[in-house]
């Protein structure tokens, strides 16, 4: 989905599979990245982000499918799995430090290729640098904090100068007035080292912020829309047509997925239109409701409104302060019929 | 109490009389324990961190049999090393029996249960994490379990020095297969045994004394290691 003509990506999953105890939990026909970008797999817990980088990583083997790295299929034995992971690297989502210091855990990487001692200096401080940590080579790395411990595991993925970089949860520990620190590092190591990150997160704001290309996760499928205005319920028929029946209220769906089965629905918060007063359009979804949260974020404002259930909703700053809209502003959230995606 | 101040007492003045016979039972116990312990760090280590780290069918067997090793009464193990030592045994043509070698190889087969038991401990104990961490770098099997043991490293400190602590204290295997042999095979702890069955319960005690107190250095010794290392 991700390709362009004429490259041939990076690494490649061809209908691949996983399954645990004999459950699948990632079915995934088609994914490729692209050199120097940065990809985000966003989903909600459970998902299968943490599996498939894993695998991308060639850290699980899949069940069943084949990888591609660089256009050769990646064979399955030891010597062949253990060169191309070399080229890799990844941090965990809840990251180990060895218990060392911190200057002996970023050698690592340099240890297991047999880079010669008399370089690792400079590689090491120049990783430390990276990360905004010069000058903590000599500290205990069981001594550093939750975001600290992150930045290290980053930069002792780096010295290594990985072609792939995989964060799983980058952000997870990490206080909440650094991760836009944190964000403009990843970005950085992107932009200075051509590096190819792949990162995962539930988090689709984060996501769509610094990611070039955005994969959402659900149920260990690659999903067409993005994670926020998730419903349970079931597809009803009507004289009007079908409706998925959340049990709070109706959302209208397009005809064709009347035979369709599904318990899941989403709709990508762009596409919700907002209004004070009812929105005169072909729009079959509009509920009224309440605004409960407001996030301003680069440019953009997401509101949170009560309207039956909860909608996230995206609009421009012109738009919010055109319409005057604020904390328990009573609005009405409007969309069509084809804006909503079955999982 | 006053026979113990006494034997307190003479332990010191054995200590600073520097008699030959006294430090060469001394530094030939420590040699025989240190020399055993070593050999059986080098195969319990390895054993115990196979043991822990993979799975096999009967290992839940096997760990009840290294379990049951560790109580192993050192009469019992001298018993049947003796067996396999004397001259008409499988392996009397080693010439062994009476000897430092036989002393030290029933000192390594007393150690050797204590090693690897508590090395299974502490490489189960090492976080899941680590492992996955080293392969996330692109560390073959000899690097992980490099890395397992470094990981492991102040809990194996302490398995050797209780592997130290079997070997230097036992008496029962030492008498038997060294046969407490003056200058040769005498260690502290079978002199100890000579010096109460003669009847000098208080020699024997301030050879008791300084033992601990020789033992008591070396954990000290050890214990400063785990410190510094964990500094």
């Amino acid at each position: 989905m991700m390709k362009e003509i004429g490259e041939i990506p990076q690494l490649e999953l061809r209908n691949v599979t996983h399954y645990y105890n004999a459950k699948m939990v990632l079915d995934m026909p088609h994914l490729s990245i692209q050199r120097g970008k940065i990809y985000g797999v966003v989903g909600p817990n459970g998902s299968g982000k943490t599996t498939l980088v894993y695998i991308m990583n060639l850290l699980l083997r899949p069940t069943t499918g084949q990888l591609f790295f660089e256009g050769k299929r990646i064979q399955c034995d030891e010597i062949s799995r253990l060169e191309i992971q070399r080229s890799m690297a990844m941090t965990l989502q809840t990251p180990y430090l060895f218990n060392t210091t911190v200057e002996r855990n970023v050698a690592y990487g340099l240890r297991v290729r047999g880079i010669p001692r008399k370089n690792w200096a400079a590689i090491i401080k120049g990783a430390l640098q990276q990360v905004g940590l010069g000058g903590m080579a000599e500290r205990r790395a069981r001594e550093l904090s939750g975001g600290e411990i992150q930045l290290v595991a980053i930069a002792r993925a780096l010295v290594i100068d990985p072609k792939i970089l995989f964060l799983d949860e980058p952000a997870a520990n990490v206080d909440v007035r650094h991760i836009h620190q944190f964000e403009e590092i990843i970005a950085a190591i992107n932009r200075d080292r051509e590096t190819t990150i792949v990162l995962t997160t539930h988090d689709l704001s984060q996501a769509y912020r610094f990611a070039h290309h955005v994969f959402p996760v659900f149920e260990g499928r690659l999903v067409p829309s993005t994670m926020h205005n998730l419903f349970d319920g079931a597809i009803k028929a009507s004289p009007d047509g079908p409706y998925f029946d959340t049990g709070k209220i109706q959302i209208w769906i397009p005809q064709e997925f009347s035979s369709l089965s599904s318990n899941h629905i989403s709709v990508n918060p762009e596409d919700i239109i907002v209004s004070k007063e009812p929105f005169a359009s072909s729009a079959r979804n509009r509920y009224e409701g309440t605004i409960a949260q407001v996030v301003e974020q680069g440019g953009r404002v997401e509101l949170v409104v009560n309207a039956g259930e909860t909608f996230r909703v995206q609009i421009t700053e012109h738009s919010f302060r055109r319409l005057e809209l604020n904390v328990s502003s009573r609005i009405y959230v409007t969309f069509k019929a084809s804006s909503v995606h079955l999982l | 109490m006053e026979y113990l101040f006494e034997a307190f007492g003479d332990s010191i003045n054995l200590i600073f009389s520097f008699e030959g016979e006294i430090y060469g039972i001394v530094g030939r116990s420590l040699f025989f324990a240190l020399t055993a312990t070593l050999m059986a760090a080098l195969c319990g280590v390895p054993i115990g961190f196979l043991v822990g780290t993979k799975r096999f069918r009967g290992k839940s067997g096997l760990l009840t049999l290294m379990n049951t090793l560790m109580a192993l009464p050192t009469v019992v193990i001298g018993l049947l090393a003796y067996g396999f030592l004397s001259r008409r045994a499988p392996l009397g043509f080693l010439n062994l029996l009476f000897t430092p070698g036989a002393v030290i190889v029933g000192e390594f087969i007393l150690s050797l249960p204590i090693i690897a038991n508590l090395t299974v401990s502490a490489v189960q104990a090492v976080d899941p994490r680590a492992i996955l961490t080293a392969k996330t770098l692109g560390a073959g099997r000899a690097m992980m379990a490099w890395t397992i043991l470094m990981e492991a490293r102040f809990s194996l400190l302490a398995a050797i020095i209780a592997g130290f602590g079997r070997a230097v204290s036992e008496v029962g295997s030492a008498m038997m297969l060294g046969g407490n042999i003056r200058s040769y095979t005498r260690t502290m702890t079978t002199a100890i045994a000579l010096e109460t069955s003669k009847g000098e319960f208080g020699f024997g005690l301030a050879l008791g004394f300084f033992l601990l107190l020789v033992v008591f250095s070396i954990n000290i010794f050890f214990h400063f290691l785990q410190v510094k290392g964990r500094q």
